[in-house]
């Protein structure tokens, strides 16, 4: 059935954020988790509470969708969205830190390289955009033909 | 040879890409002012096309001509009584049968019409196949195709228009409301007819129509004249209610034969707009969906206007520099430099943050995502005694409140509208954003942005609060019923959002550059002319910003009321100046603590003693919530068009800051904090 | 009040003058299908002649309507 593949991705991407989120959310706070330098964590606490939203999204699809409601579906579009969303902010950001490197020069940026301004806002955005392309149109389509 | 002349007007239900299509008409050439008496914007324009040059009204978007909302008499008034040479309607081809019924009413009115059919690519994307000559065969209005948004059908319309105005035949069309209610008409068309007046300036089948439609506009038209009482006497023997739900179902009813024939409509399937809505007009997840939007909307404007900022300021900097070598007169370079550049350069400087901030707004209203915002926070409106209409004006808030309390005029109820035009400057606007990042920044070090974050969610508390006490007690009101279209989601396109940005934040560039120019010029002379009895040159150094000027007696004057919120006479001047736009506060301090654009040096004499972490959290907080700015006092008292509920807001603001600072000293002090 | 998903249509408006008419004219006429896409607690978005609204509490108890 169409929907198992979206229930897993579901399930995947809303453990995922909600996982992710609270990481960076007990950064904000201060408590090291050990993860930080490897999984490029930042500290940041309302960031991190966006993430377990979305997460929460992709996790009431998974609750929709197990219980037989094909209109679940609508959350996996929604968390898409909303992660491709927060990839095109954390994107902005780094643009961001780009001016100020290269552009304004600024002293707090010296010696900034890309990679320090790489999130995991954007590398798990990737996962939603192939998510996105593959299924496109048929969200709809798989939609009305029940 | 000699341009012909035209106006015509473009009328339509709101949300149905209008201003698109006047823009794209318009172009540049576009004036924004008011209609007379109302605080309803107007918007005209010029074209030509071929050899006629066409002056272009743009009327409030409404789903009728009744006389129910402001908007609405505007609107028809304009076409009746000035007859514009054609009516232009945008009609939204993937809502044709409300669309129509605004149609239904311009026939009526017996303008000449010419149909906009908007949209139609979206229609057709959703299988609706409209066919357009039938259309103008049922309705006998011609009917032309646009995409608005590119620009697409303007010539052929603007052709049309051309045509339709050389046309001497006009139908004026009938809607036909069943026997009982025609008699009724004919009845009243022959006393209003006998009234030349009326007759000769009106319509006489629309003004009967109107007159059993319970319209009170025409009602009060007729008022006046010879046939009044007769006409009065002739609907005193009909049931009001009842026949306004009859015409209008019978209005319906012609559109609905008409309908199928013109358009035939695919199944209705389920969309990607109903499947977003599904999720974020959820009950549980609709609120923190919300939240993460904003947050992201709030981290985009911060960070990115952060370069942008840092541009700006290199810019005056080196204007500042470009000033200091040009000018020999001391007197003029230290106006120039210190008074003109260093005030508006410090306004300007949080323009990029602005507009940002307007944009991401813009953004999400064209995506149509603000409308399910506003819907998912009604609820919550709903208990402080206002409702989801006044949500996106308060949002408007945290980028300026001069355009988010023009916003207002989108809620219908005026109480509900004073009281939101009231609560909103305890939103944290822009401007006050210098003050937060400069003291939280000199005294709370890492913890500078939780503190700004707590300023910020203290205003909202503090509106919130302000909006139940004042709906309870001074204005009084259940509130009104809410209802808000939700139209489709679409991709919105740069450059639509582009210019409603612009929409909102050109309003601040124009309070900078004639408020706050003239206010930092004053604040500039205050500080240069000499104190009486101190024998110094104007504008000479030893007394420039310092205590022999005028500042200074002005602030000695002043110390007295802000002593008990531990604050100098440094600080009482510079909010002094802070009602001329909050901006200048810190560029006041700068002056008078004379570390002049040096932000890091006034930071370091703050520190050292001239304030308290506890006094600079007092002054945040004292600027969050006294009286605003000059331009927003005067935006108030425009649209509320009350001098008393601006001077209220003025004062309650005031009061309360001045009692929150003095609370937020004395318990500090005793408890032994931030000292 | 009608629970999410079903359809039905409009029998009455219990309102005043003003904002009866005002719903008419916006297709909430007698007879005119109703679809509720979302209900909670006073609160509905429905769609009527194909457009989309949200009403907020108070406005959707006025507006009586009927099974299909």
């Amino acid at each position: 059935m169409a929907n198992t593949n979206k229930m897993i991705f579901a399930m995947v991407a809303g453990i995922l954020y909600v996982v992710f989120g609270i990481l960076k959310m007990l950064e904000g706070f201060g408590i090291e988790t050990g993860l930080a330098e490897s999984l490029l964590i930042p500290g940041d606490f309302f960031g991190g509470f966006c993430f377990v939203v979305i997460g929460a999204v992709f996790l009431y699809a998974v609750k929709e969708l197990s219980a037989g409601v094909h209109m679940g579906v609508s959350y996996v579009y929604v968390g898409i969205l909303m992660s491709l969303v927060f990839m095109a902010v954390y994107l902005l950001v780094m643009g961001a830190d780009l001016l100020m490197f290269y552009a304004v020069k600024s002293e707090d940026y010296e010696g900034w390289r890309i990679i320090d301004s790489m999130r995991p806002g954007i590398y798990l955005g990737l996962l939603s955009l192939i998510g996105y392309f593959y299924w496109k149109d048929r969200f709809t389509t798989e939609m009305t033909k029940v | 040879m000699e341009k012909k002349k035209i106006t015509i007007a473009l009328a339509g239900n709101p949300n149905v890409g209008k201003t698109t299509l006047f823009n794209a008409i318009t172009g540049a050439r576009q004036h924004v002012g008011n209609w007379p008496g109302v605080t309803v914007e107007k918007k005209t324009g010029k074209r030509t096309y071929k050899d006629t040059e066409i002056e272009v009204v743009d009327l409030p978007g409404t789903y009728s001509l009744t006389a129910y909302s402001l908007d609405e008499v505007v609107a028809r008034d304009y076409v009746v009584e000035e007859i514009p040479d054609v009516v232009v309607q945008i009609v939204d081809a993937t809502n044709l049968e409300r669309n129509l019924y605004l149609t239904t009413q311009l026939m009526e009115l017996g303008s000449k019409v010419v149909i906009a059919l908007n949209m139609w690519d979206l229609a057709e994307s959703r299988g609706d196949k409209i066919d357009t000559r039938k259309m103008e065969d049922f309705l006998e209005i011609p009917v032309v195709k646009t995409v608005a948004n590119r620009a697409e059908g303007i010539d052929a319309l603007l052709e049309e228009v051309v045509r339709e105005v050389d046309k001497g035949e006009h139908h004026e069309h009938e809607v036909s409301y069943g026997d009982d209610i025609e008699k009724k008409i004919i009845e009243l068309e022959g006393i209003v007819g006998k009234d030349s007046a009326l007759s000769g300036k009106y319509p006489v089948r629309w003004l009967s129509v109107k007159l059993l439609d319970g319209d009170e506009n025409i009602l009060e038209k007729i008022e006046g004249s010879s046939v009044a009482t007769q006409v009065n006497s002739v609907l005193s023997t009909i049931k009001k209610d009842d026949y306004e739900a009859a015409m209008a179902e019978k209005r319906y009813e012609t559109i609905n034969t008409v309908l199928p024939q013109i358009c035939v409509k695919c199944v209705n399937e389920v969309t990607f707009s109903d499947m977003i809505d599904r999720a974020v007009t959820n009950k549980y997840l609709g609120i923190p969906i919300f939240l993460a939007m904003m947050w992201a909307a709030f981290e985009v404007t911060f960070t990115v206007a952060t370069p942008l900022m840092e541009f700006v300021d290199m810019f005056f900097g080196w204007l500042a520099g470009v000033v200091a070598q040009s000018i020999t007169n001391p007197v003029l370079g230290s106006l120039l430099g210190d008074g003109i550049i260093a005030g508006v350069g410090s306004v300007m400087i949080f323009l990029p943050n602005i507009l940002l901030l307007f944009l991401m707004i813009s953004l999400l209203e064209d995506s149509g995502y603000m409308a399910r915002a506003a819907f998912v926070m009604d609820k919550l409106m709903y208990k402080i005694g206002l409702n989801g209409g006044s949500f996106i004006p308060l949002l408007m808030g945290f980028g300026c409140n001069v355009p988010a309390i023009m916003a207002t005029r989108t809620i219908e109820d005026e109480k509900e509208r004073l009281v939101t035009i009231l609560v909103n400057p305890f939103i944290s606007c822009g401007a006050r954003l210098p003050v937060y990042l400069m003291l939280a920044g000199a005294f709370f070090g890492r913890n500078a942005g939780t503190v700004i974050f707590g300023i910020y969610i203290l205003g909202i508390i503090v509106a919130i609060l302000s909006a139940k006490l004042i709906r309870g007690t001074v204005v009084k009101g259940k509130p009104s019923p809410f209802i808000m279209e939700l139209p489709p989601y679409r991709l919105p396109t740069l450059k639509a959002s582009a210019i409603h940005m612009w929409e909102k934040g050109s309003i601040y560039l124009k309070k900078a550059g004639t408020i706050i120019l003239a206010g930092v010029v004053f604040v500039w002379l205050l500080s240069a002319i000499p104190a009486p009895g101190v024998d110094a040159a104007f504008a000479s150094e030893e007394i420039l910003g310092t205590e022999d000027s005028l500042i200074g007696v002005l602030g000695h004057i002043i110390e007295p009321l802000v002593a008990p919120l531990g604050f100098d006479w440094k600080v009482a001047v510079a909010l002094v100046f802070g009602f001329i736009a909050k901006e200048i506060v810190i560029g006041s301090m700068g002056v008078l603590y004379g570390t002049g654009e040096d932000e890091d040096a006034l930071a370091e004499i703050l520190t050292a003693g001239a304030m308290t972490p506890l006094t600079a959290l007092g002054l945040m907080v004292f600027t969050l919530l006294y009286v605003p700015c000059i331009a927003c006092v005067g935006v108030v008292k425009k649209e509320t068009g009350s001098w008393k509920w601006t001077l209220f807001m003025m004062v309650y603001g005031t009061a309360l800051a001045w009692i929150a600072a003095f609370l937020i000293y004395r318990i500090g002090t005793a408890i032994g904090w931030g000292l | 009040m009608m629970p999410e998903g079903k359809e039905g249509k409009v029998v009455s408006i219990n309102a005043g003058q003003g904002l009866k008419r005002r719903l008419v004219e916006m297709g909430f006429c007698e007879g005119s299908l109703v679809t509720v896409h979302r209900s909670e607690r006073g609160a509905l978005v429905v769609v009527v002649n194909g457009i989309k609204y949200a009403l907020g509490k108070g406005l959707a108890t006025k507006i009586m309507v009927s099974d299909c």
